[in-house]
C-alpha cells in the first residue's frame, strides 16, 4: 500500500468524518431557536397564561353569557404578537389581567383537586 | 469581563447584544416550541372537552393558593377547566382540576402526569414536559362521548 493511499485511508477519511460533524453541531445559529431553561436557573422571563384557541371546533370555549365579545383584547393582542408568522394560535393572557371580569369575585371556590410536584 | 467593558465603554464594540438575546419574541418559547405546545393545549381541550390552561410564571410563596386563584379566575366554564401552573423557578408544577374536571381527572391521574413532567423537567425539557403532561392528562380524561353515562 502507498504511502499515500495510506494517509488517505486512516488520516483524511477520519479527519473528514470530524470535520463534517464538528460543522453539523457548531453550525452557527443552530442553536438559538430553542427553549432556554436549565433546571436550578432563575426564570426571569414574564409570567404567561395559555388557554385554548377558542377558535377550533369541538375546543371548550367561554361560558355562553360571554357570547362572541371577548373581554381579553390585551391578551389576544399579546397573542398576536406571540405568535405572528408561525400560525401558532394559544391565546396567552398577561399576569393579573383578568379574562371575565365579572368572575373575578366569585365567592365560590373553583378549584376540586389536582396534585403538586417538585424536580 | 473588564477587557468587555472598555470595549463598550470605548464605543468600538456593543456587547450588550451578546448579553441579552431575547430579540422580539416575548414567549419563554421558541415558535416552533410555542407551536407544539399550542398544539398540545389546543388538541387535548378538544378531545376531552376540558378546558385547558397552561401558566409559566412564579407562584408566589404558597404555590398551591396561587395556582387555585389563577385557575378560579382562568374564565369560561372554571368546574370544567384544568389549569397546568409551572414554576421553572421555584420548580414546582401544579395541576387544578375543577369541580367537574376532577371527576374525569381524579387526583391519581393528575399526579401520573405530574411525574412525568417532573422527570422531563428535572433534565430542562421545558416544552417536553408540557406536551407530554399535557398528552397523559388528556388520555386519562377520555373523550367525552366515548364515556358511558
Amino acid at each position: 500500500m502507498p504511502v499515500i493511499e495510506t494517509v488517505l485511508i486512516y488520516g483524511v477519511i477520519p479527519l473528514a468524518v470530524f470535520v463534517i460533524l464538528a460543522v453539523l453541531t457548531l453550525l452557527p445559529g443552530r442553536g438559538k431557536d430553542r427553549t432556554t431553561y436549565r433546571p436550578g436557573q432563575p426564570w426571569n422571563r414574564e409570567a404567561v397564561w395559555y388557554e385554548p384557541h377558542p377558535d377550533v371546533p369541538g375546543v371548550p370555549g367561554h361560558g355562553d353569557d360571554h357570547g362572541g365579545a371577548h373581554a381579553v383584547a390585551g391578551g389576544h393582542t399579546g397573542a398576536r404578537a406571540l405568535t405572528a408568522g408561525v400560525g401558532a394560535t394559544a391565546a396567552a393572557l398577561a399576569l393579573g389581567e383578568h379574562p371575565h371580569t365579572h368572575e373575578v369575585d366569585a365567592p365560590r371556590r373553583s378549584a376540586a383537586g389536582g396534585a403538586r410536584g417538585t424536580w | 469581563m473588564t477587557k468587555q467593558t472598555d470595549a463598550y465603554v470605548d464605543g468600538r464594540e456593543d456587547t450588550r447584544q451578546s448579553v441579552v438575546d431575547e430579540g422580539e419574541n416575548p414567549s419563554p418559547f421558541s415558535y416552533r416550541d410555542l407551536a407544539r405546545v399550542d398544539e398540545a393545549l389546543t388538541m387535548s381541550s378538544k378531545e376531552t372537552g376540558l378546558r385547558f390552561t397552561l401558566y409559566i410564571g412564579d407562584l408566589g410563596r404558597d404555590t398551591r393558593t396561587t395556582a387555585e386563584d389563577l385557575h378560579q379566575r382562568s374564565g369560561g366554564d372554571v368546574g370544567n377547566g384544568v389549569l397546568v401552573a409551572i414554576s421553572p423557578g421555584q420548580r414546582v408544577v401544579e395541576i387544578v382540576t375543577g369541580t367537574s374536571a376532577a371527576r374525569r381527572l381524579p387526583d391519581r391521574a393528575c399526579a401520573l402526569a405530574v411525574l412525568s413532567m417532573t422527570n422531563r423537567l428535572g433534565s430542562g425539557d421545558l416544552v417536553g414536559a408540557i406536551v407530554h403532561g399535557f398528552r397523559q392528562l388528556s388520555d386519562s380524561a377520555g373523550h367525552p362521548a366515548r364515556r358511558g353515562h
